[in-house]
């Protein structure tokens, strides 16, 4: 071969060996992660799933199960990951758009590596405390992206998993004092023991008792708070819509703050106020209105811990949480999470599932389950401390709008929380 | 026939032409390929170093971005029984997805100051204060200095600097009485509280009590029990109720009957078993401290007073920080989120919480009933399961913070001398941490009753600056003397003591504690006076005693003497090195 030549084949294998190491770093730079948006099939598939906290403890339990179960979707496994929420609190985290949905004009094929790579802990779903926190967060994004971001009907629309309704909880010892003094227990009684001047002595009580003492969960960090107010709003007024009017009359604010003045503690890092209730006994809380499951799960513990049971009445204003399942409808997540989601929302939803959620103090979203359907169900263990299976006629509360909410929210910083 | 293909000049080119071509159509294709192999080369560069996390190395502590490494800031009386848990956690080996081992380290650090190195950079990424009103402090804090991202949220929740908290264990705030003196004060047939103690401490100049400072729960729970009491309230106490000259008043006269504050219960706990039943009377602390020293000491105990008025509770919040919205510190990282989540489940777990029960603390599971066969509960009156009855209501971030002030200036006052050695031997590093430490301990003085003087010494008293308030010039000359200390000459430590002491006695001034923090780093080879000396000029004065704080700096110094001085001197002898002197002058401060 002439000299030419090898210089020719010389300049050839140069160029190939080139273009070979190019394509080989080019690999190297798309492998983990890559295009994660686009990926036909992964291997596996991981949703994420914010919890509030009430079901929390039920729904890890069912997604420990649904884990061990080799769900799929489109023959890929699936994992689902909870992460415990207050439903106030993933509300905030929405409006200010912490988790980083995409604007109305981007599209995640137009990300960089990086931005993909911080959509994969995206929720694939968020199980609320109410509908009405996904009614705001959808208000949010519709002037945000001017769509939904979670349906209310259709194949992804919210489904609620379980339903529980806020009931007075007191220790017995203080509520059979309460009884006899007030003959019902209300607002209102619960208002008259509050601003009494003499304390538990006055109303009949030991003066070891100290002063009434009443839990509400802390506003800002617990939802349940938001509801309590809601409800003494309810029974102030007698009717179950609240208006932003409503709540600036100050001779209601008057009313609120004397009922808020007999909460102890505020501070508490918890927000499982029932857990409070049960961990520091009668010395921080006498009573107050919180969510049934709450107070079912706390029931044993309280008697283990205090000898002094917990008695149940049911309000006559009555709010209801109803732990919506809702899949999050926009490009954040893939087809193929949503779909994840809804493999997992039918397992909550199973019969089994939903008899697990009884011994959680949850009442089942499925109608054909009864609440005493197994023999653990906590409505059938504690229905001598007044629980009821049925819940008697009473009214409900209708969802607060955002304004009053935030009014309640912004009444409450100002007025109890400084 | 030949035939001859007819010349085609246009196109036909000779060998050495079309050699060329050929060479230079491949170096074009060669040039391209290598243009696109640069671009490519280049893409994958510029996006692998896009994508590589920010390595510049911080200014505060720093981390691998894969460690599983926990740090966990606990309270000084948790910190031993945390200590021995994450001991236990550690020996499971528990590892990330990654394979990295999950470790927890605990070290002990004060609630008030966990707050402080909480809002910078700490060297620490969970925290675990003795009450969650310090997590309500860190966050007002963080709130106030608007490190947060703030944005135009309509639900006014801010970014918290913590989060995932869980609660593993309670302990109710008591007072803790001896028990002839629980008898006395009428325990256990008839209910006593704050008001009780707070009379008999004004009414019986021989009644020994005491509260730490309020930078533990307690003492600031003992506090908030004076204000309330002095507003006349058990509920609603507010700013104004609290700043009121009446009850401000008041709480003079109380805090006047403390014999001294000081870091927390386990150092009252500490001294109760070096010096006895004569050290104090009662003191305020949690329920468990009670139980432990009962454990210990069965024939001298303690009995915990529940207040009739109301306690607190000491809830041990375990929370993450949430770093890396401040400019120098590393994020935590993912497998350190992993390690605090194990370690939370950990602790909640049963066998943790029945060594909680077994430590003396009340278990977070409910589960575990108080009274069981194996539980300090049982079987003893010196504490009770069922009680607190009641508590005090805790007022809003902002009322405490107005009660911490004005306790500042309601507390019992001080009257310190700063004796310091500047001998040769201090020359370098030593005098310069000294420096900071005493314009740090000068700075922190606070209020219109504490005075303090400096006596500088080497071979004999270089400068004596007599006892004053800190206003704003007094403090900038104390400043001044403090900057312009220079190491040299002998040592004679003794006789500086002697001179801070002879003229804090001179004072005569009973109502305020008088102390003498004496630091050293050698040993005493000047002075004219002799340590019996001291000893019988500390003996003159009982109405107005004085307090003596010795510090060993350095390996140097001598211990014994420094030692006998403190006992001498009623007070404490403690060891400091270059990088801890600021802290302990700092602990030194929590005294007075």
């Amino acid at each position: 071969m002439s000299r030419t030549r090898w210089i020719f084949l010389g300049i050839i294998v140069f160029a190939v060996v080139i273009v070979a190491a190019s394509i080989l770093l080019s690999r190297q730079s798309n492998e983990p992660g890559g295009a994660a948006l686009t990926v036909e099939r992964p291997d596996a598939l991981t949703i994420r799933v914010l919890t509030a906290l009430p079901v929390e403890p039920w729904v890890r339990s069912a997604a420990d199960a649904f884990n061990a179960g080799d769900y799929t979707v489109d023959g890929v496994p699936i994992e689902v990951e909870i992460s415990a929420v207050d439903g106030l609190t993933a509300l905030g985290r929405w409006d200010r758009n912490d988790y980083g949905a995409l604007p109305a004009d981007v599209r995640p094929e137009d990300l960089t590596e990086a931005e993909r790579a911080a959509l994969a802990d995206f929720p694939t779903a968020w199980i609320p405390d109410s509908r009405y926190l996904v009614e705001l967060a959808n208000a949010s994004y519709k002037e945000r992206l001017g769509r939904d971001v979670f349906l209310t009907d259709g194949e992804y629309r919210a489904r609620p998993i379980a339903i529980s309704l806020f009931a007075w909880g007191l220790y017995e010892s203080r509520a059979s004092v309460l009884e006899d003094k007030f003959g019902a227990i209300n607002w209102s009684s619960i208002h008259d023991a509050a601003t009494a001047r003499g304390g538990w002595p006055e109303l009949g009580g030991e003066p070891s008792w100290g002063f009434f003492k009443l839990v509400v969960p802390n506003p800002s960090k617990n939802v349940g708070g938001l509801a309590a107010m809601i409800a003494m709003a309810g029974e102030y007024y007698d009717r179950t819509n609240i208006s932003v009017e409503d709540i600036a009359d100050p001779q209601f604010q008057a009313w609120l703050r004397e009922l808020m003045g007999a909460v102890t503690d505020f501070s508490s890092a918890s927000a499982y106020t029932a857990e409070d209730f049960a961990l520091f006994g009668y010395s921080v809380g006498d009573g107050g209105q919180l969510l049934e499951s709450d107070l079912l799960q706390n029931m044993q513990g309280i008697r283990t811990r205090w000898e002094d049971p917990l008695r149940i009445y049911y309000p006559d204003y009555v709010t209801w949480f109803d732990f919506p399942f809702s899949v999050w409808v926009g490009p954040e997540t893939t087809a193929l999470q949503k779909n994840a989601a809804l493999e997992f929302q039918r397992f909550l939803l199973s019969d089994d599932q939903q008899k697990a959620a009884l011994a959680f103090g949850l009442r089942p979203a499925n109608p054909n389950i009864a609440v005493d359907a197994v023999e653990n169900s906590l409505f059938a263990q504690w229905q001598d401390q007044g629980v009821q299976t049925v819940v008697p006629r009473t009214t409900a509360m209708r969802s607060p709008d955002r304004d009053v909410l935030l009014t309640l929210l912004r009444w409450f910083e100002l007025n109890v929380a400084q | 026939m030949s035939r001859r293909r007819a010349p085609s000049h246009s196109f036909r080119l000779s060998k050495r032409n079309r050699n060329f071509l050929v060479v230079a159509s491949a170096l074009a294709l060669s040039i391209l390929f290598c243009c696109t192999a640069t671009y490519r080369s280049g893409t994958w560069l510029a996006d692998a170093f896009r994508d590589r996390p920010d390595e510049s190395s911080p200014a505060g502590p720093a981390w691998s971005a894969d460690s599983a490494d926990l740090t966990i800031a606990a309270s000084p009386l948790m910190a031993p029984v945390l200590s021995q848990l994450a001991g236990r956690f550690n020996a499971l080996d528990e590892k990330t997805p990654d394979g990295r081992a999950m470790t927890v380290s605990i070290i002990a650090v004060n609630p008030e100051k966990m707050v402080v190195e909480s809002l910078g950079s700490p060297p620490f990424q969970a925290i675990s204060p003795d009450s969650s009103l310090w997590l309500d402090q860190l966050e007002q804090r963080w709130t106030d200095a608007g490190i947060a991202q703030v944005t135009n949220s309509v639900i006014p929740l801010g970014q918290s600097r913590t989060s995932g908290q869980v609660r593993y264990a309670v302990s109710p705030v008591v007072i803790a009485a001896w028990e002839d003196v629980a008898r006395d004060l009428g325990w256990p047939d008839q209910a006593v509280g704050w008001q009780d103690i707070q009379q008999i401490a004004t009414s019986d100049a021989g009644f020994k009590w005491n509260h730490s400072s309020t930078n533990t729960a307690s003492g600031l729970l003992a506090t908030l029990a004076e204000f309330y009491a002095g507003a006349g309230l058990v509920r609603g106490l507010t700013a104004e109720a609290a700043t009121a000259q009446s009850t401000l008043d008041y709480v003079r006269a109380v805090e006047a009957t403390i014999r001294f504050y000081g870091e927390g219960e386990e150092v009252i706990v500490e001294r109760l078993a070096a010096e006895g039943r004569n050290f104090l009377d009662a003191f305020v602390g949690q329920e468990r401290v009670v139980i432990d020293w009962n454990r210990t000491h069965p024939d001298q105990r303690l009995i915990a007073i529940y207040p009739a008025e109301g306690t607190l509770w000491t809830d041990h919040p375990l929370a993450l920080l949430e770093l890396g919205a401040n400019a120098a510190e590393l994020p935590v990282t993912d497998n350190q989120r992993l390690t605090y989540r194990a370690f939370a489940q950990f602790l909640t777990g049963r066998e943790s919480q029945l060594s909680l029960l077994a430590a003396g603390y009340r278990p977070a599971d409910l589960d575990i009933p108080l009274d069981g066969p194996d539980s300090p509960f049982a079987s003893t009156d010196a504490v009770d399961w069922r009680e607190p009855q009641t508590t005090l209501q805790m007022p809003p971030a902002n009322v405490i913070n107005v009660v911490l002030d004005a306790w500042r200036y309601t507390k019992r006052p001080t009257n310190v001398y700063l004796v310091v050695d500047t001998s040769g031997s201090m020359e370098g590093e030593k005098i310069r941490r000294t420096r900071e430490a005493l314009a740090a301990f000068v700075e922190q003085v606070q209020g219109d009753r504490d005075r303090v003087g400096i006596v500088e010494f080497a071979s004999s008293v270089k400068s004596f600056v007599p006892l004053s308030t800190l206003d704003e010039t007094s403090r900038y000359d104390m400043l001044d003397v403090i900057d312009n200390m220079d190491a040299m000459g002998g040592t004679a430590l003794i006789d500086a003591v002697y001179a801070a002491v002879e003229d804090l006695q001179s004072q005569r001034d009973d109502q305020a504690i008088n102390a003498v923090v004496v630091m050293t780093d050698g040993l005493d080879n000047d002075s004219r006076r002799t340590l019996n000396e001291l000893a019988r000029l500390l003996e003159t004065r009982d109405d107005s005693p004085v307090v003596l704080f010795t510090i060993a700096f350095g390996s140097d110094a001598d211990d014994t003497l420094l030692n006998r001085m403190a006992d001498a001197g009623n007070g404490q002898f403690r060891r400091a090195d270059e990088t801890d002197i600021e802290e302990l002058y700092r602990i030194i401060s929590t005294y007075f």
